[in-house]
């Protein structure tokens, strides 16, 4: 689903030259779980943006969900990534201004679905996260683990069959952080999704498939 | 996208409040400003309906103590003289209500049925080519006026027409106002006061040079005539009348100085609103830029979501257009009640225009700030703008 050959990552200013990630190989299947883990700032971040057509490696090769995406353009690129991926993030990424249910509407939008039928895939998706009672609310109306869970809803209301979580419970405390992986194992064993994360959890990452452990843009493990 | 752009501007409306406001008094303000200037800029536009180039205007001596036999000699004299002068074409005489002196007579008379009001002057046979008068229908006074014993024949222009006999031919027909008159000729205009005065009813009556009030001897001169051959025109003026009291004014030069008294405060106001523009712009373009730095993380996520650059620029551009475009619908609910209901002394045309020209110009301000803000935002990376927020 996810392969990632020879890939590095140079950042390069005038003065300094920092390698980010250094020939990285992985082959993420159709349906794993796989976590990565490293201490802070060794490019755990940056591979989820590679993975995530955010970002793109200085070399090598990035096929995801069977496309080499190197070649195609930023809109291309853009609806591919509306498409495959769903993004979850540590700090929520919830728009202030908009409802619980317009976040979630929010890839949708860009698929041109209409009104009506955005609605009803976004009540789904709070559904699958039960938060089907929290539509109308607005972000700064609930708590962390309620955030995390609209967060998810929005990265699934597209069904994409990859999702991309930074750290998705490195916000919450134990309780609600065991809420969120609960929701996202449960979204790999009855959808099939593929789910890349990144974690500092030991714990959290013994209840995925697969552990990568990546030290100073290399992966290690 | 145009409904989830509403409900974003809908649900920020506290933090929008304000901008609102500054957009709305700021389209107030250039509607008032603009209602003013427009309103000066057709009165510019409108014909006078008399020439100032090449045209000079003399004020002469009082000649009340001499016989109407010796004062129709001697502007006959003056007449004949000046006319065999190289670059003189033609000469007139008129009365003291001459253009640009501020002077004005006007008179009313309701004995006809109706209440007529009408500025008058008076001038002489040659008046009208001397002027460049457009006579539109009927003809200018001749010699045979002077001899007719019914009826004082008068020329009117055409607002006099329009507004006391709207859609008549009233050539030769005889009306009431101070006498019987008989209207032999309609003019296109005869704006006396200056550019910037509105067009009023107004009648030109026939006066002979031996009148003593047809003191205003005007002077049709060839293209290009320089001030230096005033000083010729001054010694032949002096030798025929024997004094040297007479005035001799440029009537071009007339023109542009009553026209300055109303280009000063319409100076102000296009500077007061350039000022404005210039405000608004460079507000917007701050609130801008803060907005996009604020909402990094927002344009990061967006793109990751699958927004591409475009989508992006639409959004902050159709966000401010709409809130803009809010501001001035409300400015012009406002605006629009002044000509509707009449509340200025300013003819509702020229309200329709300013409110169309300030909506515009708000518009194409607002418009040209958001683009290059929104352009940069639309280049922030999303990898970037997702972890630096």
């Amino acid at each position: 689903m996810i392969q990632l050959e020879n890939i590095h990552k140079v950042y390069r200013t005038k003065t300094i030259e920092t390698t980010a990630l250094n020939n990285i190989n992985i082959h993420i299947k159709k349906g794993e779980f796989v976590s990565i883990m490293g201490p802070s700032g060794c490019g755990k971040s940056t591979l989820l943006n590679v993975m995530g057509l955010l970002d793109e490696p200085t070399s090598g090769k990035v096929i995801v969900a069977d496309q080499e995406v190197a070649n195609y353009n930023s809109k291309a690129t853009a609806a591919f990534r509306n498409q495959t991926l769903g993004f979850i993030f540590q700090s929520f990424h919830l728009i202030p201004d908009l409802s619980v249910i317009d976040n979630v509407e929010l890839p949708l939008l860009y698929r041109k679905v209409n009104a009506k039928q955005r609605k009803a895939l976004a009540i789904q998706a709070l559904e699958s996260v039960g938060l089907k009672n929290r539509t109308g609310h607005f972000p700064n109306q609930l708590s962390g683990g309620q955030k995390q869970r609209v967060a998810i809803a929005r990265a699934i209301v597209g069904q994409p069959d990859i999702l991309l979580a930074d750290e998705p419970t490195g916000n919450l405390d134990s309780v609600m952080g065991n809420e969120v992986m609960d929701i996202l194992l449960q979204l790999n064993q009855t959808l099939n999704t593929t789910i890349v994360m990144v974690t500092h959890d030991e714990n959290m990452a013994k209840k995925t498939h697969r552990l990568l452990r990546i030290y100073d843009g290399s992966q290690v493990a | 996208m145009i409904r989830h752009i509403f409900k974003l501007i809908w649900n920020k409306k506290s933090s929008n409040f304000l901008m609102l406001l500054e957009i709305f008094l700021s389209f107030i303000v250039l509607f008032v400003s603009l209602s003013f200037v427009i309103y000066n800029y057709r009165l510019l536009n409108k014909p006078l309906g008399f020439e100032s180039q090449d045209r000079w205007m003399v004020y002469l001596n009082d000649m009340s103590e001499l016989d109407s036999l010796s004062r129709g000699q001697l502007k006959e004299t003056l007449e004949l003289e000046l006319e065999q002068m190289d670059r003189i074409q033609q000469i007139a005489f008129g009365n003291y209500a001459a253009p640009f002196s501020g002077n004005n007579s006007i008179s009313g008379d309701d004995s006809g049925g109706f209440l007529i009001r009408s500025k008058l002057a008076t001038v002489d046979i040659n008046f009208a080519e001397t002027m460049d008068l457009q006579v539109t229908s009927g003809r200018f006074f001749d010699d045979r006026d002077y001899a007719n014993p019914n009826y004082e024949p008068v020329i009117v222009n055409q607002f006099f027409m329009d507004k006391y006999f709207p859609e008549k031919n009233m050539i030769d027909s005889i009306i009431v106002f101070s006498g019987d008159k008989q209207i032999i000729g309609v003019i296109e205009g005869y704006r006396y006061n200056g550019e910037f005065t509105e067009e009023e009813p107004m009648m030109l009556q026939l006066g002979h040079p031996r009148d003593n009030n047809l003191g205003v001897m005007y002077i049709d001169l060839q293209p290009g005539t320089t001030a230096a051959y005033e000083e010729a025109v001054n010694k032949k003026i002096a030798d025929i009348v024997q004094d040297e009291s007479f005035i001799i004014l440029n009537l071009e030069d007339q023109r542009k100085q009553n026209s300055r008294s109303t280009w000063i405060p319409i100076i102000a106001l296009i500077s007061i609103c350039t000022f404005l523009c210039i405000n608004v712009a460079l507000g917007l373009f701050g609130i801008l830029w803060y907005n996009i730095n604020k909402r990094k993380g927002e344009i990061g996520l967006r793109r990751a979501l699958g927004a591409h650059t475009t989508d992006i620029t639409k959004q902050f551009i159709l966000e401010i257009i709409f809130l803009t475009a809010l501001a001035v619908i409300l400015g012009i609910v406002f605006a629009i009640q002044v000509p509707l209901l009449k509340l200025g002394p300013l003819e509702p045309i020229n309200l329709y225009y300013a409110i169309a020209l300030s909506a515009a110009i708000i518009l194409i301000i607002v418009t040209v700030c958001a683009l290059h803000p929104s352009w940069q935002a639309s280049k922030i990376h999303p990898a970037i703008a997702l972890h630096d927020d």
